[in-house]
């Protein structure tokens, strides 16, 4: 894959229906190429970038879920969504080898293979949540994977039969101690997960559905679902928890949606998320990621828009929450016209050992706004650092990958020891970066206290 | 090993089935998603309380409706002229569910379920009549209480006679009438509530048992049980109807989809919609009927009730006013224009107004 403009949809139709029929020789080739380079430094910065492949799963496309386990150690779902019957394989950073381990074919231990005629286990979706008093590490699957003899797959279309539906989003409970998976279940029937959070405390799961954008209760004691009902239509794509037990998201308008177990009410907030009010209303400004800071007293959040916003919510504090605009994420444009969200993203907020919050936003070439060189790719994943006390950035690396792309990061986490790790969703096979970090910024288990959603 | 795919890109199957997905949402006509507030004016119903479960249309071609939920709220729309406006009337304290909403000669009678029974609530003419462009004005509208329907009885449906100053209503066990003027509740008898009710050139209809329906003649006040047998169908669920206002033909269908005309005591098999159960449906000024049908994520149906064809126009979508997909509806009525108002039986719920495919002056469809 070269440095030229690519949209993902164009990338997944590449992937979906001409590189599953086995028509992309070139692709596929590249594909083992890369392999056989894996794990490769390109980069000998203070934060040297490290891109490992998942050689192992070919057909991964995607990586959308990236999370640092009850373990301390990383996990990450290849996921191949493009593929007929393609399967999800939750994979795990091994720090002895310096690469990954794949633990298992995910389709197969919920008993519903790649070939079962249905919509497939195609994926994980920010959807890992990890249990610390048992070691546990939840995880449910998404929808977007085609029947094995169908080049696509609609939710919508095929809600109606029973031949094609997907079976449902399955939850899994993998202990990380053992390398076993103790249970599974329909997490939710015919829909796919889009995130997960788990409460620990009171033993409940929360998710959000698709298509439907329905908000998900399942208690982990009885195993029993509860569908509280609808939000909107763009599936926002984090859940986050509160001090108050809590979980917020947003909705289609750009507003806080909060459910309380007290009054078991979903409720929207009067104010808006941060967006451009130059000419924008709020409108799809859905959460993409949201990173808790430390001391749990706020959380730091990009949105799922064109022009992802940075801001800061307080959510622990007054009737509704204190939004802080953080301003943009990613590079001024021209406005007349609807970039690709491929191209601008911003995703992979984490905190890093030394108490500042870690993200990557794309960057791209642009004749009046960003004029690269030729010799740079079109697309660029940077890793920014933002200090949280004074909300100064600093450009700390920038993602390389050995021949194709490295801007769309979906998730981000730093394991036990420091380092950060990023998903990124884009390449035949999929995979994820690390970023080493200056001994001066890491400490161990940075990665506590831990992230409970996906 | 990368996965081998099982199918030919080139078959015919496969390019019917990719074109199907590329006409999976509204596939013909338009769809626009109304907001139950002015939009940037006023807020909407809150999310879990704006189901919205009952419709019906004045003579000015305003729309009344009702919503269930964490409480009932009752509205009043317009869309033409300057209009363009979804107004909250209020709530009704301590109900939950709209079962009807009936547009009577001088003010609309919503009827409303709480814990305990069912209540009929009044609700002003409201004069949503103005210049919702640049200037506006006028008072909250006062919702009156009317009481009990029937003591210890919830609402099953409630229907306005032609001359809209009467409303005959059912609970689960008694027929009523409410004047739509005084606001006094009558109970006329025992008769059982399954479904809506429809009114018939000659009375109004309500399912008796598994496959009869009982007539209510309204000018004499008379309940006949048994009156009218049920065709050969699947009568296990609450019956739905659709009413066409030229010529007062009913329509309805049964439990697997099957579609019927009710016209002079007779009924007659249109099609089949692909999916069951039949939900809200209603009729255009040219004979077609709309619908949807499906659980979950209903589909958009359309019959010709002439031929008795069904087509299925997929899933809602609207890109204009909102953009919003519609999965669940719960009443519709036909509007002032032709166009179909489809109340959405969900979370948010929008009123849908559909704009069926203007058909061919020159015969063809």
């Amino acid at each position: 894959m070269g440095s030229g403009p690519i949209d993902r949809r164009t990338f997944m139709k590449v992937g979906g229906g001409v590189l599953a029929a086995g028509l992309a020789p070139a692709v596929a080739a590249e594909a083992k190429a890369v392999g056989a380079k894996a794990a490769r430094a390109v980069d000998a910065t203070p934060f040297p970038v490290k891109w490992y492949p998942f050689t192992e799963h070919p057909d991964s496309d995607t990586c959308w879920s990236l999370s640092v386990g009850p373990d301390g150690r990383i996990y990450a779902a290849a996921c191949a969504e493009s593929v007929p019957g393609g399967v999800v394989k939750p994979v795990r950073y091994n720090e002895q080898r310096d690469n990954l381990d794949y633990l298992f074919n995910l389709a197969e231990k919920v008993d519903d293979p790649g070939d079962s005629g249905r919509a497939s286990q195609c994926k994980i979706h920010y959807s890992f949540a990890p249990s610390m008093h048992d070691g546990v590490l939840y995880m449910a699957t998404h929808l977007s994977g085609p029947p094995i003899d169908l080049p696509v797959y609609s939710p919508w279309y095929s809600w109606h039969d029973a031949k094609r539906c997907f079976r449902g989003s399955a939850l899994l409970a993998f202990d990380t101690r053992t390398d076993q998976v103790l249970w599974w279940d329909t997490l939710i029937p015919k829909e796919g997960c889009r995130c997960l959070l788990h409460d620990e405390e009171r033993g409940l799961l929360y998710a959000m559905s698709y298509p439907r954008d329905h908000f998900i209760i399942y208690d982990l004691k009885t195993r029993k679902r509860r569908d509280i009902g609808r939000i909107s239509s763009i599936n926002p794509q984090t859940l986050f928890l509160d001090k108050q037990h809590r979980v917020w998201t947003s909705s289609d308008y750009g507003r806080l949606v909060r459910y309380t177990p007290e009054t078991d009410r979903l409720e929207i907030s009067p104010g808006l998320l941060a967006h451009d009010p130059n000419y924008q209303t709020g409108w799809h400004s859905v959460f993409y990621d949201v990173a808790p800071s430390p001391d749990g007293e706020c959380v730091y959040a990009s949105t799922w828009c064109p022009n992802p916003r940075l801001m800061r919510i307080w959510h622990n504090q007054g009737e509704w929450p204190r939004v802080e605009d953080l301003g943009p994420a990613t590079q001024a444009r021209d406005l007349n016209f609807p970039i690709d969200m491929y191209d601008d993203h911003c995703g992979g907020l984490t905190f890093g050992g030394d108490g500042k919050l870690y993200y990557v936003a794309s960057r791209w070439r642009d004749a009046k706004y960003n004029p690269t060189p030729e010799s740079r790719k079109r697309n660029e994943g940077v890793v920014w650092c933002l200090d949280t006390q004074t909300l100064k950035r600093e450009e700390v690396a920038r993602l390389e990958h050995p021949t194709g792309l490295a801007h769309y990061v979906s998730r981000g986490a730093v394991d036990h020891n420091g380092d950060l790790f990023f998903g990124h969703v884009g390449n035949h096979p999929s995979g994820i970066f690390k970023v080493s970090m200056p001994a001066d910024r890491k400490r161990k288990n940075a990665h506590l206290p831990i992230r409970m959603w996906g | 090993m990368q996965t081998k795919p099982k199918f030919d890109p080139n078959s015919p199957e496969i390019k019917a089935y990719l074109n199907d997905l590329g006409h999976q949402f509204v596939r013909e006509g338009m769809m626009v998603a109304f907001p139950t507030c002015l939009s940037g004016m006023t807020t909407p119903i809150p999310l879990d309380e704006s189901r919205i479960t009952a419709l019906d249309i004045n003579a000015e071609g305003h729309i009344y409706g009702g919503t269930s939920g964490r409480q009932a709220h009752l509205f009043g729309a317009a869309f033409h002229h300057l209009t363009g406006i979804v107004l909250d009337a209020g709530v009704v304290p301590g109900c939950t569910t709209t079962v009807a909403v009936c547009c009577g000669a001088s003010r609309t009678i919503a009827f409303v379920n709480g814990a305990q029974s069912g209540r009929a609530v009044a609700v002003p003419h409201i004069r949503l009549a103005e210049d919702w462009i640049q200037e506006w004005g006028l008072a909250p509208p006062v919702l009156q209480d009317l009481g009990e329907c029937v003591p210890g009885e919830a609402v099953v449906h409630a229907v306005a006679v032609a001359s809209g100053t009467t409303v005959v209503g059912v609970t689960t066990n008694h027929l009523f009438t409410v004047d739509v003027e005084s606001g006094r509740i009558a109970v006329v008898g025992e008769a059982p509530g399954r479904g809506q009710l429809a009114m018939g050139r000659d009375g109004v209809f309500g399912q008796d048992d598994a496959t009869r329906l009982w007539r209510f003649d309204v000018a004499g006040g008379r309940i006949r049980r048994g009156a009218v047998h049920l065709p050969d169908g699947e009568w296990t669920q609450p019956l739905r109807w659709a009413r066409d206002r030229d010529n007062g033909v009913l329509f309805t269908a049964d439990a697997a989809g099957r579609l019927f005309s009710f016209d002079e005591n007779k009924f007659r098999l249109l099609g089949k919609a692909h999916l069951a159960p039949v939900g809200p449906m209603a009729v255009a000024p040219d004979g077609r009927l709309f619908g949807f049908c499906g659980a979950e994520m209903a589909n958009l149906f359309c019959c010709d009730t002439v031929s008795g064809s069904v087509t299925n126009l997929g899933v809602a979508a609207s890109v204009l006013e909102q953009r919003r997909y519609g999965y669940q509806f719960g009443d519709a009525v036909t509007g002032r224009d032709g166009e179909i108002v489809f109340g959405e039986d969900d979370n948010g719920g929008h009123l849908w107004l559909y704009f069926p495919k203007i058909q061919s002056a020159r015969g063809a469809r």
